[in-house]
């Protein structure tokens, strides 16, 4: 009779309660807040104003995402060395994930392989994922260069000369993109002549006392800014083109010191480049990356409601 | 091909059958009272939701209410300065006299001061878009042509209407700190005054568009599962908690819907989530709030109470289940204890107890049932009685045809003997006849020793030997020890009879008739043979077959002997006992008479039945 009643009562009401109790107080919904992610972004360079953009998106997607971000930079900029003794430093410290803008492809190779085995790593601006990165967040740097080479062929005539500025040594996307409006250049009747370019050099300067120069071409926000900034100061600056987008280079393309930008959408990298670290580190599946879209971006249509989107983020 | 319809009803019968009265009752209880407890339970639970969803509905307009009035001040407060800078610095203010055109400036800076947190710039543009004065900044951008900006045109087109943009980079004022800041761009007609003469301006005050994003960003919706968005009336958006996002591509929203909505509730399904909209339109502006909270939150908010809800179902249904069980086991108890005492009665079981308990009418039917058995038992007593009385009958009957057979033909033969002077003979057949009949009467008993058989044989050989002239010679051998065993009388003499008369009867002195008999395991067997003209297989058939068509040979006799010692055999010891006729036509006949080797004492068991 006991057995009977223990099948036929208790059993059955100590099953209900515990359903209830599963049910009614869902002891698992504490777990079911996405726990936070630490993640480390690893800069070319220290304090660019031009990266602020792509830190409003990377800092969105933290907030959705629950992801707490460590900004790093090298104290040498473009130091792929610096780099990757970060990377080692962040992958020992446990982050969980890491944002990368490579400054050279071949000297990280090793520090990125080392590091994607212990952290979901992915890149910016070069793309890494056959040396072990999860993704890549990036336009078509290819295409971004033969854009920019495009619209820097309108501004010169034929036999003129294009200097373009190799303001990140290494391999990397923006030598791609170097390396492509190059190849487009000369393809066209350009003369191409290759400035190698530091924050702190005044090679562009010389550059330009050395030759006829038609025009300028700079693949990266930071190099942009400063060849904008001494045609502000020198009038006779040949025609500037470039990539990137920050308040300053918006300025300089408004007072015509800039011809023509391709612009991406920073925000949009940022964001992506955090959510695919992110879901790589939680072991959710990572879709590929497809290109980011670019657009040129010229004084006369800098304040379509489109481009003004693209260059001055709401937030 | 069977219907779906009828194979589900012949299934379904079949379950019925198959299944216990207590089983039936507890579903059915339970069934009945689930469906109608989760009938009751969803038209509560749709009650409460729907009670929640207008709940709800009425939060998001109260918010949105709130926020609207704020975003009125706000506006207003921009229009108070607005008509401010038009009603006390513009409109009596001739621009040819040259202090006074310089005191613009002034008075722009100083309304800016006074809304610095608001505002972004103020400026007077003249008819064809010549900047006359602006705060802070004086400096128009070289690239900027006003005349052509949509907030001029459209102050220009529509005169008497104040004229709100849609949120875009102010692009107007050389800043040398390179600020882009987004704004909202108020605009009106303004009438100039210029040498007295009323000429056409545009007075524009840039709001900053942070302080609208700070109205509407904090607000509450649905404990911050929902949010608030800004649209125009185009549908175009001027705030949303994710903007930027959405201008990146990277969300979407259902704003050039909502711009169709009324204000009010309304539920919609846009991302593939269903969501309850909340819609109120600004006044003046025509902008519409619109307030979005997705419906998985009300679930989420009433979640626990749908749980607890569930649980009370739940538990109720297992109680109701549990009682039903119970209930339905009272219930049919006593019919389940008939159901047994039935089949305890069908086992053969001599007492059963059909007292089963329970309401009247099971009462009642273990009354009648019980009733039924006593009088079944009485009429199958009656009938084994009568059954006996019809066996005993029958084998009287059957006892009865012989001897008045044999006496006809005896004394036919002694009235023949005497008649031809053979007295001695007639004596001897008489002598031999009265000892004949003193075996078969054995003091009425129908048992008697084999030894007594076997004299009552031979006495009747005697006779028919001396009828028959001696055609035939005759032998008895006896086993010993099978003369003390005991039979059913009167079995030989027929035997020998058939055995005279279709095997004697043209034998001329040739004729032999032996009887021998011995025991054989637990059996007495004692056979007849005779040298006569045997039968052919058919006729055997025929002789042993109860009721069968009545046989003869050579015209005499009909095999009514065969049958009557046959059956009387059977009807005394049972089926595996009898005669075996072993016979081939011109081969003689051996006639077996197969019986249980009784016993003194075994033959008083069948002697008393017979008592009985």
């Amino acid at each position: 009779m006991k057995r009977k009643l223990l099948l036929h009562l208790v059993l059955p009401l100590l099953g209900l309660s515990a359903f209830f109790w599963l049910l009614a107080f869902a002891p698992g919904a504490s777990r079911q807040q996405t726990a936070l992610l630490e993640m480390s972004v690893i800069l070319r360079e220290g304090d660019s104003t031009a990266a602020s953009t792509l830190r409003k998106g990377m800092e969105q997607a933290a907030v959705d995402l629950n992801v707490e971000l460590r900004f790093l930079a090298p104290s040498t900029a473009n130091s792929a060395d610096e780099q990757a003794q970060l990377l080692a430093r962040e992958v020992e410290s446990a982050a969980s994930a890491i944002l990368l803008f490579p400054a050279d492809r071949q000297a990280l190779a090793d520090a990125v392989g080392d590091a994607a085995a212990k952290a979901a790593v992915v890149t910016l601006e070069t793309d890494m994922t056959e040396q072990g990165a999860k993704s890549c967040v990036s336009v078509d740097n290819a295409a971004l260069g033969k854009a920019l080479a495009r619209a820097a062929i309108n501004g010169v005539s034929p036999g003129g000369t294009v200097l373009l500025l190799d303001s990140v040594p290494g391999n990397n996307g923006i030598r791609e993109r170097l390396d492509a409006a190059s190849a487009a250049l000369r393809a066209a009747g350009r003369q191409v002549r290759l400035c190698p370019w530091t924050p702190e050099g005044d090679e562009l300067a010389v550059a330009l006392q050395t030759g006829d120069i038609g025009a300028v071409v700079a693949f990266e926000a930071t190099a942009l800014e400063a060849a904008a900034e001494l045609a502000r100061t020198n009038p006779r600056f040949p025609l500037l083109y470039g990539a990137g987008s920050s308040a300053a280079i918006a300025a300089g393309v408004e007072r015509g010191r800039i011809t023509a930008i391709a612009a991406e959408n920073a925000f949009t990298a940022g964001y992506l480049a955090v959510e695919a670290a992110a879901a790589a580190a939680r072991r959710e599946p990572v879709s590929a990356m497809p290109a980011l879209d670019f657009a040129i971006i010229r004084q006369e249509n800098m304040y379509n409601a489109d481009n003004q989107k693209l260059l001055f983020p709401v937030t | 091909m069977e219907r779906p319809s009828i194979r589900l009803r012949r299934r379904w019968r079949e379950l019925y059958r198959r299944s216990s009265i207590q089983l039936i009752l507890s579903l059915s209880f339970t069934a009945a009272a689930v469906i109608g407890m989760v009938c009751m339970g969803l038209a509560l639970f749709l009650r409460f939701s729907a009670s929640t969803n207008a709940l709800a509905a009425e939060n998001s307009q109260r918010v949105l209410a709130q926020v609207n009035l704020n975003l009125d001040n706000y506006l207003r407060n921009l229009m108070r300065v607005s008509n401010t800078a038009y009603y006390q610095v513009i409109k009596d203010l001739d621009l040819a006299d040259s202090s006074a055109a310089d005191s613009l400036p002034a008075a722009l800076e100083l309304l800016y001061e006074t809304d610095g947190d608001s505002i972004v710039s103020l400026a007077v543009f003249s008819q064809d878009g010549g900047l006359l004065a602006a705060a802070p900044l004086a400096d128009l951008k070289i690239s900027v042509t006003p005349s052509q900006e949509e907030w001029f045109t459209t102050a220009m087109e529509r005169i008497e209407n104040l004229h709100f943009s849609t949120p875009h980079v102010q692009n107007l004022f050389e800043d040398p700190d390179y600020r882009y800041r987004w704004v909202v761009s108020l605009s009106r007609q303004v009438e100039l005054t210029r040498d007295g003469v009323i000429e056409s301006g545009v007075l524009l005050v840039d709001m900053n568009f942070s302080g609208i994003e700070q109205l509407c960003k904090d607000v509450m919706l649905a404990n911050s599962k929902g949010y608030l968005y800004l649209i125009d009336s185009a549908g175009e958006l001027i705030y949303h908690p994710r903007q930027q996002l959405i201008y990146a591509g990277l969300q979407a929203e259902n704003n050039l819907a909502a711009a169709g909505y009324h204000d009010g509730s309304h539920t919609e399904t846009f991302g593939g989530q269903r969501r309850q909209v909340t819609v109120k339109t600004v006044g003046y502006t025509g902008w519409k709030l619109v307030g979005v909270v997705p419906e998985q939150n009300f679930w989420g908010n009433y979640g626990q109470l749908l749980l607890f809800f569930l649980f009370v179902v739940g538990f109720s249904v297992f109680l109701l289940v549990f009682v039903n069980l119970r209930l339905s086991e009272w219930i049919t108890a006593p019919m389940k204890k008939l159901d047994r005492a039935v089949k305890e009665l069908e086992a053969g079981r001599e007492t059963v107890d059909f007292d089963a308990g329970g309401p009247y009418e099971v009462e009642h039917l273990s009354h009648s049932i019980q009733s039924m058995v006593s009088t079944m038992r009485h009429l199958m007593e009656d009938i084994i009685q009568q059954e006996e009385q019809k066996r005993r009958s029958e084998l009287d009957v059957l006892q009865s045809q012989i001897n008045p057979h044999f006496l006809y033909n005896t004394l036919d033969s002694v009235v023949w003997m005497t008649e031809n002077g053979r007295t001695e003979e007639a004596v001897q057949m008489l002598t031999a006849l009265a000892r004949f009949f003193r075996i078969s009467l054995s003091r009425g008993s129908s048992f008697i020793s084999i030894a007594d058989e076997l004299e009552h044989a031979r006495h009747y050989l005697t006779i028919q030997k001396m009828r028959y002239r001696n055609k035939f010679s005759a032998t008895i051998e006896v086993e010993p020890g099978v003369e003390a065993l005991y039979t059913i009388k009167l079995i030989v003499q027929p035997l020998l009879e058939n055995a005279i008369y279709h095997g004697m009867d043209y034998a001329d002195g040739d004729g032999e008739i032996s009887i021998r008999a011995f025991r054989e395991g637990d059996d007495a067997i004692i056979e007849v043979t005779d040298n006569g003209p045997g039968m052919p297989e058919e006729l055997v058939e025929q002789l042993l077959t109860p009721g069968g068509p009545v046989a003869s040979s050579g015209g005499k006799g009909s095999g009514i002997g065969f049958r009557n010692v046959s059956q009387r055999i059977r009807l005394t010891f049972g089926e595996p006992y009898g005669l075996t006729i072993l016979s081939e036509p011109d081969a003689g006949t051996t006639v077996r008479i197969h019986l249980p080797a009784l016993d003194e004492q075994a033959v008083r068991t069948y002697r008393k039945e017979e008592t009985e």
